[in-house]
């Protein structure tokens, strides 16, 4: 097969993912919950300073709730600005003050939109319904009609695979896209940065979903996937979290917060740097979702950036486990008879 | 001589089974023999004989445990032979949200046939299996007469050199099996091949020239079903065959008939002349 038939097919395979999805409804749910969250982004109105930060300078102002603030002979002195802002939900039923510029104030609501709902619920929520997608199409009475076909048993794996992947993909751009658009038209604030949680969503997505892809081959069950691969996603955030609560509460981390409060026994220590560097990092890829968004500007940072951690050597190691998933699937579903 | 189009050459499949795997099915156990080019060919046996898995074994469906099975002339690990196999499964489970014409467009796309050859094949079949009317509605409201013939459609999609049928008049209706029976027969004067798996009597009788009989994962005969029977080509009917394949069938119950029957008895009760082929022999 050459890679002009290859694309061919796994095109087919990927249209035909698109398929399932609508005639299972999967589509339409998954778009019903982003069309909620962007009808909420078309209620949002910020009121407020339209900038704090001089272009090149970082923001000096108070919030309108500091004692200073109060005093406007000392405000005029200082020449300090105050930030006194309101953002407003369904259509003004919500009133929250704000203590911040109307950009950072949008920037505030995204990152709420990409880590808390895309990144964590939404997540979640495609893991479940799209775990379903891979037994179906191994069944033995479905896939043996494909597996008398000249296609080789990789290709069908693959095209499953990144039909799936193309399916969240599209959802995760219909997501973020219509909120970007939804949040820039109510408040002109049009931060492109915030469209990085797309390929960002894309890559944990791709990371556990190869774990439900293996569990499909081996079991065929969609019960099995499911469960299986949010058991595997609360794992592999469980070790990522204590891996970085063991090395943050070490007396030598310089983590303000926790250093020196507690005590592990260098095995323990050493047992959670080895499943840390094995296994897949869900909080380590939420902070690069972080960092790519800018989040510092409105959040203390989750961890220090010490004790180890390396967002690319992190993302890098989940990558080749996702990898290697895939090749024991692959390997798998190739020596399985149906 | 043409070369056969299927070589079985003492393939044998055996199924880990048990708690530990340890134990094992044997599936099949040192089948061989041939299919020649342009027959309709009768794979015949009782249930759990090992007639699916044999068919599997020649589709890459299943891999052989030992042996070797050669398709269209190339080993199994050849897989572009594929693209000249149609194959109709017993119980094919198509995605519901399919439409008769996209379910033969994703069939045959993935028998690497081109846009312009889908477009040129598929209402032609769908005619010809009497499914253009409704080619598009979702699979899911077919009934498994309708099923069949779309996935008799979907085993042509490719014009295939080789034609798999398992049990295929299951479920089908009286003008379906005729359906079938013109399909292959049209098929056969056009020099293809056909195996067809069936315990229809009256299917085999009407369609197949020659046969291989398994039995316990065993080929049990092997020849014309007018060997089959003892008598000349012209008694070959539903009765006959009923007749000389029932003490066979019933051997493998009671254990009563020796594997290897030379010589099965027709319907007269006299032994039928064709000797089981030894290993390895070709047609």
């Amino acid at each position: 097969m050459n890679a002009r038939t290859a694309l061919s097919v796994l095109f087919r395979l990927v249209k035909d993912t698109f398929r399932q999805s609508m005639a299972a409804g999967i589509c339409w749910l998954l778009m019903g919950v982003s069309t909620i969250c962007i009808l909420g982004c078309l209620s949002v109105s910020v009121s407020g300073p339209r900038s704090l930060t001089p272009p090149g300078e970082n923001a000096t102002f108070l919030p309108r709730f500091d004692k200073e603030a109060q005093d406007p002979h000392k405000l005029q002195v200082s020449g300090v600005a105050v930030a006194d802002g309101t953002l407003s939900l369904a259509f003004g039923a919500v009133r929250v003050a704000v203590a911040r510029d109307i950009p950072s104030a949008v920037h505030f609501l995204q990152l709420i939109l990409a880590a808390g709902v895309a990144d964590t619920l939404g997540l979640l929520l495609t893991l479940i319904w799209t775990a379903g997608f891979l037994p179906g199409f191994l069944a033995p009475q479905a896939v043996s009609v494909l597996l008398a076909k000249p296609v080789p048993r990789w290709a069908l794996l693959a095209g499953k695979y990144l039909g799936v992947l193309a399916f969240v993909a599209a959802q995760a751009a219909y997501f973020v896209g219509g909120t970007w658009l939804a949040l820039g038209l109510r408040t002109g604030v049009w931060d492109p940065t915030y469209l990085l949680s797309i390929p960002l969503l894309l890559l944990q997505f791709a990371v556990f979903f190869s774990f439900s892809l293996l569990l499909a081959v081996c079991s065929r069950s969609t019960v099995v996937c499911v469960s299986g691969s949010i058991a595997f996603w609360a794992v592999c955030w469980a070790i990522n979290f204590g891996r970085h609560a063991v090395m943050a509460v070490d007396p030598r981390s310089g983590y303000p917060a926790v250093a020196g409060c507690g005590k592990f026994s260098p095995l323990a220590v050493r047992l959670a740097d080895i499943g840390y560097w094995i296994m897949p990092k869900p909080v380590d890829l939420g902070c690069l979702s972080f960092d790519a968004l800018g989040a510092q500007t409105n959040f203390r940072p989750i961890l220090e950036h010490s004790g180890g951690l390396s967002l690319g050597l992190s993302v890098l190691t989940s990558m080749l486990f996702t990898i290697y998933l895939l090749i024991a699937a692959e390997r798998q579903f190739a020596k399985m008879d149906y | 001589m043409p070369r056969p189009i299927v070589e079985f050459q003492k393939v044998c499949k055996t199924y880990p089974t048990g708690l530990l795997r340890r134990r094992a099915i044997h599936a099949l156990r040192d089948v061989s023999f041939c299919v020649p080019r342009g027959c309709v060919f009768g794979l015949l046996g009782p249930n759990r004989a090992g007639k699916t898995t044999l068919v599997k074994a020649l589709l890459s469906i299943c891999r052989p445990t030992s042996g070797t099975i050669l398709r269209l002339g190339r080993a199994l690990s050849d897989r572009g032979t594929l693209a000249g196999v149609g194959y109709l499964h017993e119980s094919p489970a198509f995605p519901r949200y399919l439409t008769a014409r996209s379910l033969l467009d994703y069939y045959g796309s993935l028998a690497l046939l081109s846009g312009r050859e889908l477009a040129e094949r598929i209402p032609r079949l769908l005619d010809e299996v009497g499914l253009a009317d409704r080619a598009g509605e979702p699979v899911a409201a077919y009934s498994k007469g309708m099923l069949q013939r779309l996935a008799l459609a979907q085993a042509l999609v490719n014009d295939p050199e080789l034609l798999v049928l398992d049990e295929p008049t299951e479920g089908m209706d009286l003008s379906a099996r005729k359906l079938l029976h013109r399909v292959i027969i049209r098929r056969k004067k056009e020099g293809k091949t056909a195996i067809v798996v069936s315990h229809s009597m009256a299917d085999v009788g009407r369609l197949c020239d020659e046969a291989a009989v398994l039995r316990g994962g065993q080929v049990v005969f092997r020849g014309s079903l007018a060997e089959l029977i003892g008598q000349s080509p012209a008694d070959v009917d539903a009765d006959a065959l009923q007749d000389a394949l029932e003490p066979i069938y019933a051997g493998a119950e009671k254990g009563t008939v020796p594997i290897c029957a030379k010589h099965p008895p027709g319907r007269s009760g006299k032994w039928g002349l064709s000797p089981f082929p030894p290993p390895g022999a070709r047609t």
